[in-house]
């Protein structure tokens, strides 16, 4: 008798834990009777990165800058008339949980629009629930490109606007034995195809291309290669903690920029203030924005980003996409004069969607979802401080890299 | 030890009744949100894990650490399927960036539907069966097997994201609906309650052989191999195929989950063969309870439950080390797990309160 009581209680636990944790999520999704995220004086959005696992770090520095920009909003008045509401969910550096807690976002929490995702896997995990459920994801990092999707806004560089104008400047500046150095991911795999195609049609030699494994930190024999190869500059596209071992085993051997100059496409302000700017004196970097870009919307940005989180946190290209993807999600339901993804689509498909970012003005482009924003080369100096050196006028996005004849001529596009 | 069983089943039927009663609170509008059943869908497969992993570890005494592998290539396997349902059998862009520009050979058995499920269903049994060969004969047992386990699992892993033009590297395969097409949606609602209500019945049926076969000599071998194997060995019986044989079975099971899995998550990544995530497995199967099937049910669903709703918000950072401290309790303290707790410990906390004898 005592085991079937014992299994009772164990039953009506499960019974009680299942709705009670079903139930608990759709209690919040607003006063309304229609649940709906818009009821009442607040809207709902999501934020969706790891704060925990592998990726937390990055991450949650892009997660600050949203929260900072949403605050700000809140602030200012809100949009349309109502307080912005954010609800966040770990992805635990996990593609699949990030799927799972997109699902939840878009549906059980009933949210507007989602800001997140960092890595190429993360997103491409996300894509098709925000394509199902027609929603809109806000994705703020630079990636490999070759990717358009009616449901998510890139505020972050395609490759047209990272990779290719920074390969251009090292062929003017006389570079001409490139050595490509990447993690074994789909982003160095895609980058290096392009960079690949780019100096063929430039005549400029690849003397080497290797990858290392995700996280790899001994970098022996890839340096050995590097040495045997003589390359007068190595495109780095690895990433995370591999950056830091490379550049210290490198500095090891007493290298410098003046024996081997590096272009590194993942090495932000927050990178650089992990390896440390005497390691990385000379070397180049290539992104849109950088903590020293000199504008008055910057000032005000890194001001208040210090203020809110620390006098020793920097801002980094990614964080600034990410703050000026919550502004032009503002800038895009004031001119749908709605929260409805399909109404803030159809305004940025209609174009004109800018905003003021400390980058300078950037602009949606309504047939691609990308931005239309500045190209900036960098140098860092021993302070560990990016300065600009280069600086082109805002470049228009080109996902697919159609518009460029030698990536037509090497057939880039994906079939699907 | 009748009422014992009974009190299980009743528990784990209790269970079922519960779940198979979720849609229907769906229809009936007391649940909100169509996310939560796919997420219970996911659930089932964890489950489904669970109990293969009690069969070796709690009836068997083989702790496996790298069932992560298993799941994996179960899900591999149905993702390479549905992948070409979804593309029509063209290239995948990860393959177009590896410079295919046909199907590799790997791919082409999964155009065809009967293959494709007899390989789903192959793979496993092969790859399971070769290493639970070579492990058992060898007699590695003990702490040894989970190090060699971990040990299969990252190298798969390793192999999974090196092979990027073949399996997508660290992106994995993603972007496609599951064998009965979308299921996300209110409008493929009757999809979704198809796939969620199979995969329940998938449930009954992994529960009803494990259970049947515990139960059987078969079972008491396993139990008799667990508390001490040198005896068996030397009552007669050849040991190593009896393990390799619950090994096969067990990987079969996490293979079956990782297929589920896929059909309701719509992608596979190699996170899902790590050696973190194979730990994982453990842990639901600890916490629930070992040693009972329907431990591991409730470990995979309790645990699972408690990530989807305790990660937002404050709890984010805390529930890690709630889960951490859960964990070293149970092992610590608790070595039944919850069932234990609910059958063990509490009536004799009871008792002592009480003073007398219960039941």
């Amino acid at each position: 008798m005592k085991r079937k009581l014992t299994a009772l209680t164990l039953g009506l636990i499960m019974a009680l834990a299942l709705p009670g944790c079903g139930g608990s999520g759709s209690a919040d999704s607003g006063s309304g009777e229609s649940a709906s995220a818009d009821s009442g004086d607040t809207v709902k959005v999501g934020i969706l990165y790891s704060a925990t696992g592998s990726m937390a770090i990055s991450e949650g520095a892009v997660k600050d800058a949203e929260v900072l920009a949403i605050d700000e909003i809140n602030a200012a008045g809100g949009v349309l008339g109502k307080q912005i509401e954010y609800v966040a969910e770990d992805g635990a550096s996990d593609p699949s949980t990030f799927a799972t807690k997109a699902e939840k976002l878009v549906d059980q929490d009933k949210v507007v629009t989602v800001f997140g995702c960092w890595t190429s896997a993360s997103r491409k995990a996300v894509k098709p629930v925000f394509e199902d459920y027609e929603n809109l994801l806000w994705y703020p990092v630079q990636y490999e490109g070759m990717e358009s999707s009616s449901n998510i806004i890139y505020t972050g560089a395609a490759p047209n606007q990272q990779i290719v104008p920074a390969i251009e400047y090292l062929i003017e500046q006389g570079y001409s034995k490139f050595f490509l150095l990447g993690s074994d991911y789909v982003f160095p795999r895609t980058a290096n195809m392009i960079i690949n195609a780019q100096c063929e049609a430039a005549g400029v030699e690849v003397v080497g291309e290797e990858y290392a494994q995700m996280d790899q930190t001994d970098f022996g024999s890839i340096i050995a290669k590097i040495e045997a190869t003589d390359p007068d500059v190595i495109i780095n596209t690895l990433n995370g903690t591999s950056n830091l071992s490379f550049f210290k085993q490198m500095s090891e051997k007493n290298y410098t920029a003046q024996d081997y100059m590096t272009m590194s496409f993942s090495i932000a302000e927050e990178e650089v203030k992990t390896i440390g700017g005497d390691i990385l004196k000379d070397h180049m970097v290539s992104w849109n924005y950088y903590m020293t870009t000199d504008t008055p919307e910057n000032e005000a940005f890194v001001a208040a980003y210090k203020e809110a989180y620390g006098a020793d946190r920097v801002t980094s290209d990614p964080a600034e996409a990410a703050y000026d993807a919550v502004y032009l999600w503002k800038a895009a339901v004031e001119s749908a004069g709605s929260f409805e993804a399909a109404d803030v689509i159809a305004a940025v498909e209609a174009g004109g969607i800018s905003f003021d970012a400390p980058e300078g003005t950037v602009e949606i482009d309504g047939s691609n979802h990308h931005l239309i924003k500045p190209v900036r080369v960098g140098v860092i100096d021993a302070e560990g401080t990016i300065n600009t050196v280069y600086e082109t006028e805002p470049v228009d996005p080109d996902p697919y890299l159609t518009t460029y004849d030698w990536a037509v001529a090497a057939n880039l596009q994906p079939v699907e | 030890m009748k009422i014992k069983n009974q009190g299980y089943n009743i528990c784990f039927a209790v269970i079922i009744l519960v779940l198979a009663a979720m849609p229907l609170l769906l229809s009936a509008g007391v649940i909100t949100s169509s996310s939560f059943i796919l997420f219970l869908g996911k659930c089932i497969a964890f489950s489904i894990v669970a109990i293969g992993l009690d069969l070796i570890w709690g009836y068997t005494g083989i702790l496996s650490l790298g069932h992560g592998l298993y799941f994996a290539l179960g899900g591999y396997a149905m993702a390479m399927y549905l992948k070409l349902q979804a593309t029509n059998g063209k290239v995948t862009s990860f393959m177009q960036t590896g410079g295919f520009t046909d199907l590799p050979l790997i791919w082409k058995p999964f155009l065809c539907t009967p293959l494709a499920f007899a390989l789903i269903m192959l793979i496993p049994v092969v790859v399971s069966g070769l290493v639970g060969y070579f492990i058992f004969k060898n007699r590695v047992k003990g702490v040894y097997f989970s190090i060699i386990s971990q040990a299969l699992t990252w190298a798969a892993y390793s192999l999974f994201t090196g092979l990027q033009s073949y399996t997508g590297g660290n992106v994995g395969i993603t972007e496609m609906s599951s064998v009965l097409g979308s299921i996300k949606g209110s409008a493929h609602q009757t999809n979704m309650f198809i796939m969620f209500y199979s995969s329940l019945v998938i449930l009954v049926v992994v529960y009803a052989v494990s259970y049947g076969l515990v139960h059987t000599k078969f079972g008491r071998l396993l139990i008799a191999i667990r508390d001490g194997e040198n005896r068996t060995y030397f009552s007669g019986y050849k040991v190593s195929t009896y393990k390799n044989f619950i090994y096969i079975l067990s990987a079969v099971f996490a293979a079956i989950a990782g297929e589920i899995f896929v059909n309701f998550n719509g992608s596979i990544t190699p996170t899902q063969m790590t050696i973190s995530y194979s730990i994982t497995m453990v842990i639901w199967v600890a916490v629930g309870g070992r040693n009972c099937l329907v431990g591991g049910v409730i470990g995979a669903f309790l645990i699972n439950l408690c990530d989807y709703n305790f990660s937002s918000g404050a709890m984010v950072e805390i529930w890690q080390y709630i889960l951490g401290a859960i964990f070293v309790v149970t092992i610590l303290f608790f070595k039944g797990g919850l069932v234990g707790i609910i059958r063990d410990q509490l009536p004799m906390a009871i008792r002592k309160v009480t003073g007398k004898e219960a039941g």
